[in-house]
């Protein structure tokens, strides 16, 4: 469009734009270059007087209070909390008026039809904005990246997604994910902590009045306070615990160039590279091959066991394959029975025979699936344009080993990777490229209102008009 | 302080007389910045003095600007309702708000009639309407049986390829055989057993028809073969959720194959192909069809583009070590490319040495004495352009190198000739030089008198005669030599040459004579002129060389 003429291609309406994540919720208006509202993906829940409080004031203890997540697997699991969530902020933080504007969601591309079809039934039903749009992630942030063609690596808290971009629409069957991300990280640390520091006592924040540091092993000093309401639950306390640990893969991690053997580990080990953490009750430890042995784990998961039998049952391998529910009743041939014979002949030539083999893959691994099964056409386009996004990517030197990795896996691909810099912006990109395309003028006519869901049916809407 | 009272202070009388309407608008300028300026400002413009610049510094103009603005009033914005689906004048779809540039009365009524500005940006492909399930279905037995069709003549052909390959391979068995029977035979008929040779010989033929029997078996096997479809077949059904799917997403193919959702596994040439002979049909049949359109329609080859995309596979699958060989590969490939064209550009370089004037005209003209005056300074223009073109193309004196390929030629080659003649003239020249001794001039005739060969030697007397003398006392050891007015290059290779030759110069780059007398001197030059000539005549046989060898590779004898 710019290249004929100079239209200004942005309409701005001030769309609300939605990016629920497994860690951080986003909302904010579109045409902003970043959200209003970031808000934890958890809320704090009294059962008996069923109140619930939501944004960071969860971390302030207060007794029977249960923290409990929203999300689960990235998807919306608990509605009622939900949709009070989002009411809470859009009518107390933000005052919108709904009929104003209409509203933008991002999804993952793992969510199934049925999953789907909650959102949109429930969105409608319970908030009256005029039209609503389903944007998948990887298409936002192709948007804020403004490549139509790419590949885009999302290293969130809970997963590592791989989805190839094309003209601005993600392909699904294409796609891989795994589990090997933050919350992987986070219980890796934890596992840590129970094999390497089992003196250890995790004290949590909000307990400490004053504190002087001391240095593991020598017992932590330090006064509690006593204004701390009775009946704190487990819940809470184990949150306040991920917060340390959140903390503690921000500053600690590093990710080491190569796989870490026993050639390298002695360098790995030096003094010069160990570094000090402080825990919240003064006491410190020292990590040395530890912080590179975590971050080298999601690139090995295969290599890197948990001692912990809880821990390991939560991560079974995975090849990252989506499982994709091709339920279409629509499209069903009812009248003509299938030949069986059809069945039996030899695949089509041009899949190339390969043998599924079940394997764990790490990040590199990942990528590199990825890009073998995308149509020839477009491997090497998208190869040049790889977008590292989501929070666990920003850990030092992850992008320097992934290009290294690439490049020596695929030889006859130009790779480039790209990654925004500014890590806040690199934490929230899915919310800014949806920010992006919908304020675009070209995009308005996209929106889906209610009548024409229930008019147009849910499987078209959902398959056609929310690429 | 200004410059004025500095040049009061040193005494200096300005010269006002020369100015004086410059200064009056001077002053004018002053009246008004003074007024404006004060405290340190005032003191910096003072400093200036009478010398201010051309241009106001003062911007009196923007003040005013911001004034006026102030005292218009400002554009009006209005947030709009607008419909970016609706169809002007209706009511359609979802109302958003926008804000729009202008009064509100004047855009609701533009708004009404216009429909979005945006909406011109949304535009569908044309693709065909599916037919009905009936048509669909005659199409779908048309194409089956073309395929079948294409799929028996493959088949054929195939066959006949086949059956080639086969009698190929029989002849050759039967030769084989043949050979060794006849050793066979040759060991025989030394033994004497004629008979048995017969019996093989009949068996021989037996097995000939056995084979042509077995032939004919085989061809009436694969006629009962069915011709077997590797993919499910396609439904109406499904064909029309195909359209479907194409029409929504605009023919993109990767994007239809990946939100293709059947319960048939099919790859994106499937559903290609089956979308392309589809729409064949349906234009073909259409009375208005476009037969450029149904051509191209029909031109998709699944097999082809599978292929496409396998070649593609290889390709990408090369390893570093490949990829490696095959840029040096280019890089050589370019090296000799550049060679050749070096080679040419020599070539050509020595042709325009040969070059002669074209006579394209009647002779009749230079008959006249005019005529003949005419051409030779034509001649003589162009000759001596020639020499300049050489002098800048090559340095080297070489003569012109090739009288035998010039020599060859019927035409005597004026211009050759006139080279030879000037390099030939050129030596006499140089001979008279050296030979100038002989011409005595009046000292020395006195001094030869006087003295004889031996005492000039013991006095060091030397008779410049010809030669052109600078003024000033001149050290033998920095004497200019004519042999060493060479270029670098030349000089290098010349050096190199003497320490082969394990000549005792002096240490360093200034390989002179350690003993610089006037003899070691003289034979010295004598020495690098050869070295000189002997390098020039080197370079020009390597030439030659070269040129030989690519005239016979061309010809193919070697």
């Amino acid at each position: 469009m710019a290249s004929t003429s100079n239209v200004y291609g942005g309409d701005e309406i001030n769309a609300i734009v939605l990016d629920p994540g497994s860690l951080n919720t986003r909302i904010g208006y579109a045409g902003d270059d970043f959200p209003k509202v970031i808000t934890p993906s958890y809320y704090a829940y009294e059962p008996t007087t069923k109140k619930s409080i939501f944004g960071d004031g969860i971390n302030v203890p207060r007794s029977n209070y249960e923290i409990k997540p929203i999300m689960k697997d990235s998807v919306v699991s608990d509605w009622d909390a939900a949709i009070n969530q989002y009411t809470h902020y859009f009518e107390n933080d933000l005052k919108i008026d709904y009929k104003e504007q209409p509203i933008l969601i991002t999804e993952p591309i793992w969510t199934s039809t049925s999953e789907r079809k909650t959102v949109v039934e429930n969105f409608y039903e319970h908030f009256e904005f005029p039209a609503l749009y389903l944007a998948r992630a990887p298409t936002c942030i192709s948007f804020q990246q403004g490549r139509p063609n790419c590949l885009v690596v999302d290293i969130g808290h809970n997963t590592v997604s791989v989805t190839p971009v094309i003209d601005g629409i993600s392909l699904i069957k294409n796609s891989l994910r795994t589990h090997y991300s933050g919350e992987y990280l986070s219980d890796q640390l934890k596992d840590l902590f129970l094999t390497k520091f089992p003196n250890l006592t995790l004290d949590n924040k909000f307990k400490i009045r004053s504190k002087e540091s001391t240095k593991y092993p020598d017992q932590p000093k330090f006064t509690v306070r006593d204004n701390i309401p009775e009946n704190i639950t487990q819940s809470f306390e184990d949150y306040q615990q991920e917060l340390i640990f959140h903390e503690m893969k921000e500053t600690l991690l590093e990710v080491p160039e190569k796989l870490i053997s026993e050639e390298n580990s002695e360098y790995y080990s030096k003094d010069g590279q160990k570094r000090l953490f402080e825990l919240p009750n003064g006491q410190s430890i020292e990590l040395g091959i530890e912080r590179f042995e975590l971050a080298d784990s999601i690139f090995d998961p295969v290599n890197y066991h948990f001692t912990n039998k809880q821990l390991s049952d939560k991560y079974s391998t995975e090849t990252g394959n989506l499982v994709i529910d091709t339920t279409q009743e629509d499209y069903r041939p009812l009248k003509r029975a299938r030949k069986v014979e059809s069945n039996n002949s030899t695949p089509p030539p041009s899949s190339p025979s390969k043998e599924i083999i079940d394997e764990t893959r790490g990040l590199t691994q990942l990528i590199s699936h990825a890009l073998s099964t995308i149509d020839i056409d477009l491997r090497a386009s998208v190869a040049h344009n790889i977008i590292i996004t989501g929070g666990v990517s920003l850990i030092p030197q992850l992008t320097e080993r992934l290009y290294n990795e690439l490049t020596a896996l695929n030889p006859g691909l130009k790779i480039r990777l790209h990654a925004v810099g500014n890590s806040s912006e690199r934490v929230n990109q899915a919310w800014i490229g949806g920010s992006v395309l919908s304020s675009l003028g070209t995009f308005h006519q996209m929106w889906v209102t209610k009548e024409e869901y229930e008019e147009a049916g849910a499987d078209r809407i959902l398959n056609q008009r929310f690429r | 302080m200004s410059a004025n009272d500095v040049l009061d202070v040193l005494n200096i009388q300005r010269d006002t007389s020369g100015q004086p309407a410059k200064k009056k608008a001077k002053t004018s300028n002053d009246g008004t910045t003074g007024l404006r300026q004060s405290g340190m400002a005032r003191e910096l413009y003072n400093l200036l003095g009478p010398n201010t610049p051309p241009v106001n510094l003062q911007n009196t103009a923007n003040n005013t600007g911001i004034k006026d603005k102030w005292k218009t009033k400002a554009t009006p914005w209005t947030l709009q309702e607008f419909r970016p689906t609706a169809e002007p004048g209706k009511e359609e779809g979802v109302k958003l708000y926008h804000w729009v540039r202008g009064a509100k009365e004047l855009l609701q009524q533009e708004s009404l009639k216009q429909p979005y500005f945006f909406k011109k940006f949304n535009t569908n492909v044309d693709i065909p309407e599916l037919v009905d399930e009936k048509t669909y279905d005659k199409f779908m037995v048309e194409i089956k049986e073309h395929v079948k069709e294409e799929k028996k003549i493959q088949r054929q052909k195939e066959k006949q390829l086949e059956k080639e390959r086969k009698a190929k391979e029989k002849k050759e068995k039967q030769r084989q055989e043949r050979l060794e029977k006849e050793k066979l035979k040759a060991k025989e008929a030394k033994e004497g057993k004629k008979k048995e040779v017969k019996e093989e010989e009949e068996e021989d033929e037996q097995d000939e028809k056995e084979d042509d029997e077995e032939e004919e078996d085989e061809e009436e096997d694969d006629d009962d073969e069915e011709i077997e479809d590797n993919e499910p077949e396609w439904t109406y059904e499904e064909t029309a959720y195909l359209f479907d799917l194409c029409k929504a997403f605009e023919l993109k193919w990767h994007i239809i194959h990946d939100r293709y959702h059947h319960e048939n596994e099919r790859s994106q040439e499937d559903l290609k192909e089956q979308f392309y002979r589809i729409c064949k049909y349906i234009y073909a049949n259409d009375t208005n069809g476009n037969p450029t359109l149904i051509e191209g329609l029909g031109a998709f080859s699944k097999i082809k583009e599978t292929e496409r995309k396998q070649y593609l596979e290889r390709l990408l699958r090369r390893t570093p070590a490949e990829i490696a060989e095959e840029e040096s590969l280019v890089i050589e490939a370019r090296r000799f490319e550049l060679a050749a064209k070096k080679m040419l550009v020599e070539r050509s370089n020595l042709l325009t040495l040969l070059d002669y004037p074209q006579s394209s005209q009647s002779v009749s003209q230079y008959q006249s004495s005019q005529g003949i005056a005419n051409l030779y300074s034509n001649l003589m223009i162009m000759d001596k352009n020639q020499k300049k073109r050489q002098q800048s193309t090559a340095v080297d004196p070489i003569p012109p190198p090739i009288p035998l390929a010039a020599s060859s030629s019927s035409r005597k080659e004026r211009s050759f000739q006139t080279h030879l003649q000037q390099y030939l003239t050129g030596l006499v020249k140089q001979n008279q030089q050296q030979n100038g001794k002989h011409e005595m001039s009046a000292v020395q005739a006195l001094l030869t008198k006087r003295l004889s060969v031996k005492d000039e030697e013991a006095y060091g007397l030397h008779y410049h005669n010809n030669e052109k003398l600078t003024p000033g006392v001149v050290l033998r050891s920095s004497q200019r030599l004519h042999g060493l007015q060479q270029r670098q290059s030349v000089l290098k290779s010349v050096n190199t040459i003497l320490e082969e030759l394990d000549m005792a110069t002096a240490a360093g780059t200034s390989w002179k004579p350690v003993m610089p007398t006037r003899k070691t001197m003289a034979k010295y030059d004598e020495l690098l002129r050869s070295v000189i000539t002997l390098l020039d005549l080197k370079r020009g046989r390597d030439k030659l060389e070269s040129e030989i060898q690519l005239i016979r590779s061309q010809k193919g004898l070697e």
